[in-house]
């Protein structure tokens, strides 16, 4: 979903740190962000509840709350995307490539 | 904890709309779909994709989609189509599922207790359809025409207006608007942009989503 979204409003983030979760993704507050991003999609609620102390600490409630919105978002359009079969034309697609292969994305079920 | 009043009301709306008659099926099947997905969504031992729980394939489909999204094809579509499902019901399936699965998700990411399910609202199916579906070649389902015009996930629900709409205010309120996103500059003044994305793209990436 990232592509779609990024590409649109024409947004860049530090891929590498999207595809590994690791470093900071060239954002403040990055770290706390991947790590909070990381155990919404996992079912570890300690871990959860950890690291959304520490994005709250560091970042603000507000900033938290905001947050796990567009988690929740992305939770809700992955499953759009992947419901209804939704791909991209060639032109597209062989635009993205690289990024696909950056990723570490271009071999899964959902690449249709 | 105090979140924005926007978000509070898209995610009570959501949770109206999916206690609602939708275009093919019953409030009361809605709702059963709904803690499906809501359930599977939580499950600490989730079945493999593969394995079919339930006696109606709606059922079925709702409890993947809410757990196993990364591993649809077409493939699967296909197989229900020829087992009898119609691609509405499919595409109302897949609605209901996403204005179930970013309200509890959100509410287990900031720690708030999950609020039930409104009671049903009694009353037959709408078929509430779009005027002219026709197939797409970015979708699997059916869209409202004319298709291919837009980006597949914005057409991905046109064939019923209820789940579309649902969609985007859902959209609205917890990322922002189709407008906001074509300003890079706009923010609520939280997150900045390359902040949203990175969130946005490591869920994405862990849902193993490749669009």
């Amino acid at each position: 979903m990232l592509s779609w979204s990024g590409q649109k409003s024409g947004v860049e983030v530090d891929l590498t740190s999207i595809a590994t979760g690791e470093g900071t993704g060239g954002v403040p507050f990055g770290v706390e962000l991947l790590a909070f991003a990381e155990a919404i999609a996992d079912w570890d609620d300690e871990e959860l509840a950890d690291t959304r102390e520490r994005l709250r600490s560091a970042a603000g409630e507000a900033f938290m709350i905001d947050a796990a919105a567009v988690a929740a978002n992305f939770e809700m359009m992955t499953r759009v995307a992947d419901g209804t079969g939704a791909r991209f034309d060639d032109k597209t697609r062989q635009a993205r490539a690289g990024l696909a292969r950056t990723l570490g994305v271009d071999h899964w079920e959902s690449a249709r | 904890m105090e979140v924005r009043a926007d978000l509070v009301e898209a995610h009570r709306a959501s949770f109206r709309h999916i206690a609602s008659p939708g275009a093919c099926l019953t409030a009361t099947e809605r709702i059963r779909l709904a803690e499906i997905a809501r359930d599977a969504y939580f499950e600490a031992e989730p079945s493999p994709p593969w394995v079919r729980h339930y006696p109606e394939a709606t059922e079925n489909l709702a409890y993947r989609l809410a757990r196993h999204a990364g591993t649809f094809s077409i493939d699967l579509y296909d197989r229900a189509m020829a087992e009898g499902m119609s691609a509405l019901v499919w595409v109302e399936v897949v609605g209901v599922v996403i204005a179930t699965v970013p309200v509890v998700a959100f509410a287990r990411a900031v720690g708030s207790d999950m609020a039930p399910f409104p009671g049903p609202v009694h009353g037959r199916p709408t078929g509430r359809v779009a005027t002219d579906l026709v197939d797409a070649t970015l979708n699997w389902v059916p869209v409202a025409a004319p298709a291919d015009r837009t980006a597949a996930v914005v057409q991905a629900l046109s064939a019923l207006p209820g789940e579309w709409e649902n969609l985007w205010r859902l959209a609205s309120a917890q990322y922002m608007s189709d407008r906001q996103m074509d300003d890079p500059a706009w923010t609520r003044g939280t997150l900045s942009r390359p902040q949203m994305e990175l969130v946005a793209g490591r869920i994405s990436k862990l849902r193993e989503c490749f669009y």
